[in-house]
């Protein structure tokens, strides 16, 4: 029965971490700008972007639930490829633009010359936190549904181990904030954009996935290798570790290029944004 | 954005089209509570067919495989189903990621 309980702890800690980390570390990033009427405003797109994405959450949870069999699979896989590869977009655009305005940003909004520039992101902040939350809420919302509607264990201690799973999200939160308060900025700044431009890899992976299974995007070999013997991908860790960075133990070339690209990519990126901050 | 968002809905609005019905080969599974049955499954090589899930269990089960590029919730006592275009031959595998620490199945590519 501790096993039926410890999985429901895992799941639901785990569907939350994501969205958790997203918000965490932006929230973090925004209360480092300090008490500017420019930062609370983008706390408040933050935070109006999480309610939204909890309402939406409840909506796809019901539909999955309810109407799970009147919709197309096809339909489906557009709508998450669509959903993880615009989330990923924004993750590594809200990198790029901190790390180019992380240190001036309070200086450039009151001179009014970022001003407009900041709207648009502000929406951005809006949309990712909306995802994040809409994404992986949904699938806590179905599955905490499931307990509430009554397991075959004790429903009681189901109710508290799901309690027990949220209380660890939030206490990974207030980690995060934690973390952006007492460490040195430069140490935090750096573990939490190499965090969420891992989080957008693995997003980028599963776009491509949902592309390759509706037949888009081709597969272009067998898989090159097989490292499941070390680490696998499917299970409690290995799937966790593969949400969080996008590692697949048998990698076909199509994966293996599309993880390549985008990291080039996001490295020339960071390159030529710290090049121009420079100058 | 509102490209974005107007995409994100659209998208929604086309997931929420009934599925059509498809004559493909079609192997079942059931999921119950974080067992699963068969626990390994005979597949054809290079074409596609399709996976019926009967959640008879009380929980909610979520097909998962990043091998076979899928996941799905199935809420308890309903069907749902996966459509796989093609793999290669091999084995495959796949869990249920709301009881994660069930014995996983393997499917069998020939």
């Amino acid at each position: 029965m501790s096993g039926q309980l410890g999985q429901i702890v895992f799941v639901v800690w785990r569907e939350s971490v994501e969205a958790l980390l997203v918000v965490g570390i932006l929230n973090a990033w925004l209360a480092h700008q300090g008490k500017t009427p420019e930062a609370a405003r983008g706390k408040r797109f933050l935070w109006a972007g999480v309610s939204v994405g909890v309402i939406l959450a409840v909506v796809l949870a019901a539909m999955l639930l309810f109407f799970g069999e009147l919709l197309s699979d096809d339909g489906q896989e557009l709508f998450q490829a669509s959903m993880v590869l615009v989330a990923a977009a924004l993750i590594v655009q809200m990198v790029v633009w901190m790390r180019r305005h992380g240190r001036t940003l309070k200086r450039e909004l009151e001179e009014g010359a970022a001003r407009s520039m900041a709207e648009a992101r502000w929406w951005g902040l809006f949309v990712l936190a909306l995802l994040a939350v809409a994404r992986e809420g949904s699938e806590t919302v179905v599955f905490l549904y499931g307990i509430l509607a009554g397991g075959h264990i004790d429903t009681g201690s189901s109710i508290g181990a799901a309690a027990l799973g949220g209380v660890l999200a939030v206490a990974t939160y207030w980690l995060l904030q934690l973390g952006g308060r007492y460490l040195s900025w430069r140490l935090f700044f750096r573990v939490t954009e190499i965090m969420l431009l891992l989080l957008a890899a693995s997003l980028v992976m599963s776009g491509i996935d949902h592309l390759i299974s509706l037949g888009i995007v081709p597969v272009l070999s067998r898989p090159l290798w097989d490292t499941s013997g070390v680490l696998e991908d499917g299970g409690a860790f290995g799937g966790f570790v593969s949400g969080l960075t996008g590692y697949r133990a048998r990698p076909d070339l199509t994966s293996l290029i599309t993880y390549a690209v985008y990291w080039l990519f996001v490295i020339l990126l960071l390159r030529r944004t710290t090049a121009k901050k420079a100058a | 954005m509102r490209v974005v968002l107007f995409a994100a809905f659209a998208s929604l609005i086309v997931a929420t089209m009934p599925a059509r019905a498809e004559d493909l080969p079609t192997f079942k599974v059931g999921m119950k509570d974080g067992v699963i049955t068969p626990l390994r499954l005979e597949v054809p090589a290079d074409k596609p067919f399709k996976i019926e899930i009967h959640n008879t269990g009380t929980t909610p089960a979520e097909f998962e495989s990043l091998e076979l590029r899928k996941e799905k919730v199935v809420a308890p006592g309903a069907v749902s189903f996966v459509v796989i275009k093609r793999v290669s031959k091999g084995e495959y595998k796949f869990f249920d990621d709301f009881h994660p620490n069930a014995p996983q199945v393997t499917v069998v590519a020939k």
